[in-house]
């Protein structure tokens, strides 16, 4: 039925309860938004705030990669950490 | 707001995952295809090594939602569709659980882009702007409607999707990518948490 009501408008675009929704979730999911009050924020900074946040997470789990290729290549090597992981990846 | 109930009901099954048991089926599935992937290529460079531990990542996160969203189809889809990650992704997902997943991510990636089709010829079909809308109003839906598109870039199967649905699945996607985020940093930092402990 929104869908409907959606597509009859002709535009796509988010509505003001939508947003109201978005908010009230993402309040709890992104850091830099949960300390503002809810009636302040307009839709466009949540937006902004959340593809900030996705494209950090994004970049954090590049930079987890990298760091845990790194690890995984001293696999060979005696140190204890390369023990670890060794147990921890393989069988 | 008529549409809430609607969603709400939609959304229960996401609200209802337990974080911790989301984070081990995650490792689980992770070390599988991570050991799938390292078994036979022993001396891979680091980059490689890298891709193989990051596509193993999204593919375990998008396998522990088991098909039931829009992004979790689109990352597996992705991974088969370009040449050179498809022959690791296959690797990843074995077993008889991911050729279910599989199937049905194609059966439902074929409707999607017939779905885009539809919606470019639709769109090109525009209604004229009432003239009474105030400028600054119109600058603010431009501004959502910007970010909007970003937001459908960032987000994977984003562009296939409308607004409602966008949302719903950006909320998933961020609860998974940070599980994903805060287990792939644990095992990053065990080992020299392990050391020092030991040591002091």
């Amino acid at each position: 039925m929104s869908s409907r009501r959606s597509r009859q408008s002709g535009a796509s675009r988010i509505t003001d309860d939508q947003i109201i929704e978005l908010v009230s979730k993402l309040r709890q999911l992104v850091p830099e938004i949960r300390n503002r009050r809810s009636d302040k924020v307009p839709a466009s900074k949540v937006l902004q705030e959340t593809c900030n946040y996705i494209r950090s997470l994004h970049r954090e789990v590049d930079d987890l990669s990298e760091r845990l290729s790194q690890l995984l290549a001293t696999i060979d090597a005696d140190s204890a950490e390369a023990s670890i992981i060794r147990s921890l990846i393989t069988q | 707001m008529i549409f809430s109930p609607l969603i709400r009901r939609r959304r229960t099954s996401s609200r209802m995952l337990n974080s911790s048991s989301l984070k081990q089926e995650f490792l689980k599935k992770w070390i599988m295809g991570l050991q799938r992937c390292t078994s036979s290529n022993k001396n891979m460079s680091i980059l490689e090594r890298k891709k193989a531990i990051k596509l193993s990542a999204d593919l375990a996160m998008a396998s522990a939602r088991n098909g039931r969203t829009s992004w979790s189809r689109a990352v597996i889809a992705n991974a088969s569709r370009e040449s050179d990650k498809r022959i690791l992704a296959e690797r990843i997902l074995q077993g008889p659980e991911s050729e279910i997943l599989l199937k049905k991510v194609s059966a439902m990636s074929v409707r999607m882009r017939s779905k885009k089709i539809v919606k470019r010829s639709c769109r090109s079909v525009r209604r004229s702007v009432p003239q009474k809308s105030l400028a600054a109003n119109s600058i603010a839906k431009r501004l959502v409607q910007k970010r909007t598109h970003v937001l459908k870039s960032l987000v994977p199967g984003g562009e296939f999707m409308d607004e409602i649905c966008l949302i719903e699945e950006t909320l998933d996607y961020i609860a998974y990518l940070r599980a994903q985020v805060d287990v792939m940093r644990c095992i990053a930092t065990a080992p020299e948490l392990i050391i020092k402990r030991n040591s002091e």
